[in-house]
């Protein structure tokens, strides 16, 4: 070999970038999700929609000056506009606008509540089975087919006829039977990460059993976790406006957009529309927070749109709150 | 000079993107005489598979379309046919194999019937009739005991055993040309030996042109009589195979040959590797698409674009270093790194 | 094959158990326990113990699920607290009638769904694959109730087209006709919400096929267009939507409580909300395990199906597919 060739020998790996600017520490992960998310306009809807139902159930009081539960037979089927009743009132007496903004608490806190339950009951179990595998992942993972043999609608019904309509049975039991699928997702996480090399890493230097845990792998599981928790609130907020409209969820005096809706079926010929504003409301917060998952979803993982998980993970919750 | 079976002329090929069209290819000229091998040879993302799937029309199903020139297959510009003519061109006068054997067969039907579709649409023939004809291909390509193989599915047979049944398909109609995209790059060294074995004796066999398409310098010389070495979607040196190995002219294809490990080597001699990545297809460099790579890159390489030039008679390569206008005069008095070969 | 199946068969028995245990467990759960509802209100306290020791209610709890378990392995599946009537007697009857309705809307989604889905992944974004993107969200949004209420108050109230609920009228009993005018809203309604899934979920298989290696090859054959996709492509994409068939297949039996409930069909789903109401645990029980049962049956059928229709499933091999 000529020494010319020797001197060309030389392995530079990368090209240089000629006359840039020195680069500033790469963005992490949170930011440039929230870059793509920002220009996503369905997802950025959707934060709108949810921020503005959020704010009105919040400040419902405010908002208003009826109490949802007031019965007033003097004012019953009142007509939108008269007398301060933004949207009228209904057969007894009960102002709609204000019954529309406290039933948006019940349900946001429903359908917030079940998710981060799921997600602590599912990011625990799933953990513990993906982290020690064995026999104590195969107890688990048939706790996962029993429970995804029952139809879970009917798990819904049954344990409220049991144990009662009272709220927190209800948030209970909606976590009992949601939790499934972030335990699966976060088991599969466990065993795919097990085997990297980092983990290996980790484990050489000393980094203890739980450290590994939480330092490495729940941080990648993280994102995946947000993308099914968003699905769920919507699923839940479906589950509790179903069993409210069954007279198995919430109960008057208190108030929610399933319970309206199941008053103004039988009251269908003297106001139609008091069967229009509870679904509109059911609607735009699911599709609200169905967008939002799809926005953190995409700005992500642009190439997967619609990936079969994501779409089985919509049918479950079709035949768990709405079939 | 023989007859061209097949001559590509000035092909621009591409995408359409939502940023625009990206040309993968651009003012490509090359031909196929009849009966003989030409290597494509390049690293991935240069456009040589793009080459391919413009000749067989596949392109149009990626998203991407011929924008310019003619592709001349016995006569007839293949660029401007419909894709109703092309099915009767494909599979027929043309057939392509890829460089996946596993995925490259349908899971879901035996490799007899695979093989005798083709058969079938082509040459009219009975299901019968093509399924015998299917175990004489399979006995072509060399499968032991063809009447059981036939009937079995792809996921029962070695990546080796696939590819064979993936060039049964292809030969099924005894094409005149035939397209192999890295037709051993998934398979072990040992078989890639054989499956190259097997396509010199069928070439020979049923005297079909043969374009090839590799990354591998090394298969290039084993099977290439004429070799084009493209580079970020143009042809920057061609010649025939002897002349590019005895003469590599283009700064890249000396970089590429010598980046081959070879036994003659000395042990622990660092490896030969060209600096830095072909460029994406959406920011190619000014001037030679080559020059941030080049070892002997010079002012006019960063500012224009270098000429076609030929070395010798029929060997020509795309570098300023060959031209008048571009100084040849101030290589030639730099010491030129001859390559030790 | 034949280890197969009785491994399965095993396994399901087990989750069946588990399942009689968990919802025996449940009922047992109960504030106060199933007494005060099963035992007639207002009776003195010798009669209602009399009454407890017939119904042997007080015995232990192992005793009283063994002997219970024991009933069902013979068929029986009890009496219901009021009234006694056998359970059979109840639940038969709506099994009939819920088949009806879900078949109907089932057999219809898959119709429409199927080949729609296929035509939108060759037509990816036309205006086609955004109507059923639109539906996709739509429907999954949506609480199936309210849109059930909403047909119900144009096609019933508003313009009398179509009848308001039941299976038929008054005195039309067991006419087709009147049967299939009665099928029109929920069918609607349930074929809504199906089609979200089923419409996505057969494009983006269809989708993922087309861009594998071997369709790439059927067209370098020269295989036409339509046939590259109606014999290379829908093969392919079909064994996983044949496999979410086979899931929902227990669907046509366990019915849709809430579809039922809306249009007061005559059902299992309806059956079980009104036991519910009325704490009739036993129906509850009967009824959730008749469900598993079926929910078990179509996993098993789904397994044995995805074999059938994958040549490179082997039973009992999950690793088996792509070697």
């Amino acid at each position: 070999m000529s020494e010319a060739n020797l001197q060309t020998s030389t392995v530079i790996p990368q090209v240089e970038v000629q006359a840039s600017k020195p680069l500033k520490r790469p963005p992490g992960p949170w930011r440039t999700a929230w870059s793509k998310f920002r220009r996503n306009p369905y997802a950025v809807t959707g934060l709108v929609v949810l921020l503005i139902f959020i704010i009105g159930g919040a400040a419902a009081p405010w908002l208003t000056k009826y109490d949802p539960a007031k019965i007033d037979m003097m004012f019953v089927n009142v007509k939108a506009g008269t007398d301060g009743h933004l949207l009228g009132t209904d057969e007894l007496g009960r102002d709609i606008f204000a019954r529309l903004l406290y039933s948006a608490r019940i349900s946001l806190t429903v359908g917030f509540s079940v998710a981060a339950g799921s997600v602590i009951i599912g990011a625990i179990i799933g953990s513990i089975s993906g982290f020690f595998g064995g026999f104590i992942d195969t107890c688990f993972m048939r706790l996962v087919d029993v429970m995804n043999s029952i139809p879970l609608l009917f798990l819904n019904i049954l344990v409220l006829a049991i144990f009662g309509t009272e709220f927190r049975y209800m948030i209970i039991v909606l976590i009992l039977t949601s939790w499934m699928s972030v335990a699966r997702l976060v088991r599969g996480m466990f065993l795919q990460l097990r085997e990297m090399q980092y983990v290996e890493a980790a484990r050489a230097i000393g980094v203890s059993n739980l450290g590994i845990i939480f330092k490495h792998l729940l941080r990648n599981a993280s994102f995946p976790i947000i993308v099914n928790a968003t699905l769920m609130v919507g699923s839940a907020i479906l589950s509790e406006s179903a069993l409210s409209y069954l007279g198995l969820g919430i109960q008057a005096p208190k108030t929610s957009w399933g319970l309206m809706l199941s008053n103004a079926q039988e009251f269908m010929l003297v106001d139609p529309l008091q069967a229009v504003y509870p679904g509109v409301c059911i609607l735009l917060v699911v599709l609200a927070v169905n967008f939002i998952g799809d926005g953190i979803q995409d700005s992500l993982n642009p190439r997967q749109k619609m990936s079969e998980r994501r779409i089985d993970r919509w049918r479950k919750s079709f035949l768990k709150s709405k079939i | 000079m023989e007859e061209k079976l097949l001559e590509i002329e000035n092909l621009t090929a591409g995408f359409l993107t939502v940023g625009g069209t990206v040309k993968a290819t651009e003012h490509l000229s090359i031909s196929i005489e009849k009966g003989k091998t030409v290597c494509l040879v390049g690293e991935s993302g240069s456009g040589k598979s793009v080459t391919s799937l413009a000749v067989m029309r596949l392109i149009d199903y990626n998203g991407g379309a011929i924008l310019e020139g003619s592709i001349k297959f016995q006569g007839e510009d293949l660029a401007k046919k419909s894709q109703d003519e092309m099915i009767r061109i494909r599979g027929n006068k043309i057939a392509m194999i890829f460089q996946d054997p596993m995925s490259s067969l349908n899971p879901v039907y035996t490799i007899g019937d695979q093989i005798a579709e083709s058969i079938m649409l082509h040459r009219k023939k009975g299901k019968k009739e093509a399924r015998k004809m299917a175990v004489d291909m399979l006995r072509l390509v060399g499968i032991p005991a063809p009447e059981i193989r036939v009937k079995q599915y792809p996921h029962e047979l070695s990546g080796g055993m696939c590819q064979r049944v993936v060039i049964a398909i292809a030969l099924a109609c005894d094409p005149s040309l035939l397209i192999a995209d890295e037709p051993t790059t998934a398979l072990d060294v040992t078989v890639q030996a054989q499956i190259l074995d097997l396509l010199r004796s069928l070439q020979k066999e049923l005297g079909m042109s043969i374009l090839l398409i590799t990354h591998d310098m090394g298969v290039a010389a084993e099977m290439a009589d004429r070799i084009a070495v493209m580079y970020a979607g143009i042809i920057v040196e061609e010649g025939s195979a002897n002349e590019i190995f005895a003469r590599p002219s283009h700064p890249y294809t000396e970089g590429l040959l010598k980046s081959v490990p070879g036994l003659e080597g000395a042990r622990g001699e660092e490896l030969y590797t060209i600096r830095g990545n072909i460029p994406g297809l959406s920011q190619l460099p000014e001037g030679c698409r080559f020059h941030p790579r080049c070892p002997y890159a010079k002012d006019i390489c960063r500012e224009k674009a270098p000429p076609v030039m030929a070395v010798t008679e029929d060997h020509y390569a795309s570098c300023w270093m060959y031209s008048e206008e571009g100084g040849a005069a101030a290589w030639k008095n730099e010491t030129k790194p001859e390559v030790s070969r | 094959m034949t280890e197969f199946i009785i491994r399965r068969t095993l396994q399901s028995v087990l989750v069946l158990f588990l399942i009689t245990l968990v919802t025996f467990g449940l009922i047992h759960a109960a504030p106060g326990g199933p007494f005060q509802i099963m035992l007639a209100p207002g009776l003195s306290p010798e009669a209602m113990e009399i009454q407890a020791h017939n119904m042997g209610l007080d015995k232990p709890l192992p005793m009283q699920y063994l002997s219970w378990l024991g009933n069902l392995l013979q068929g029986d599946l009890g009496y219901t607290f009021k009234n006694h009537v056998p359970i059979g007697e109840i639940i038969w009857p709506t099994v009939k009638n819920t088949f009806i309705l879900m078949s109907v809307a089932w057999l219809l989604t898959l119709v429409i769904a199927i080949p729609w889905g296929i035509y939108n992944s060759t037509k990816e974004y036309s205006l086609s694959d955004q109507t059923a993107s639109f539906i996709s969200y739509i429907g999954f949004a949506m609480p199936t109730f309210w849109f059930g209420i909403i047909l119900q108050q144009i096609f019933s109230i508003k313009l009398d087209l179509l009848p308001l609920a039941d299976m038929y009228s008054m005195d039309k009993e067991g006419q087709f006709g009147d049967l299939m005018l009665h099928l029109v809203l929920p069918v609607t309604v349930l074929t809504l919400g199906f089609l979200a899934a089923y419409v996505k979920y057969s494009r983006s298989s269809m989708m993922e096929v087309l861009n594998q290696d071997y369709i790439r090859t059927a067209r370098a054959k020269g295989v036409q267009e339509g046939k590259v996709i109606y014999k290379h492509a829908l093969r392919n994409a079909l064994i996983p939507i044949i496999t979410i068939i086979a899931l929902d297949l227990p669907l046509l039996v366990a019915g849709a409580a809430i579809t039922e409930s809306v249009f007061n069909w005559p059902g299992m789903g309806r059956l079980f909300v009104q036991m519910a109401v009325a704490r009739e645990y036993s129906v509850l029980m009967a009824i959730t395990l008749l469900t598993a049962v079926i929910v078990i049956f179509g996993n098993l059928l789904a397994d044995l199906l995805y074999a059938v229709v994958d040549p490179r499933v082997q039973l009992g091999k999950r690793g088996g597919r792509s070697a």
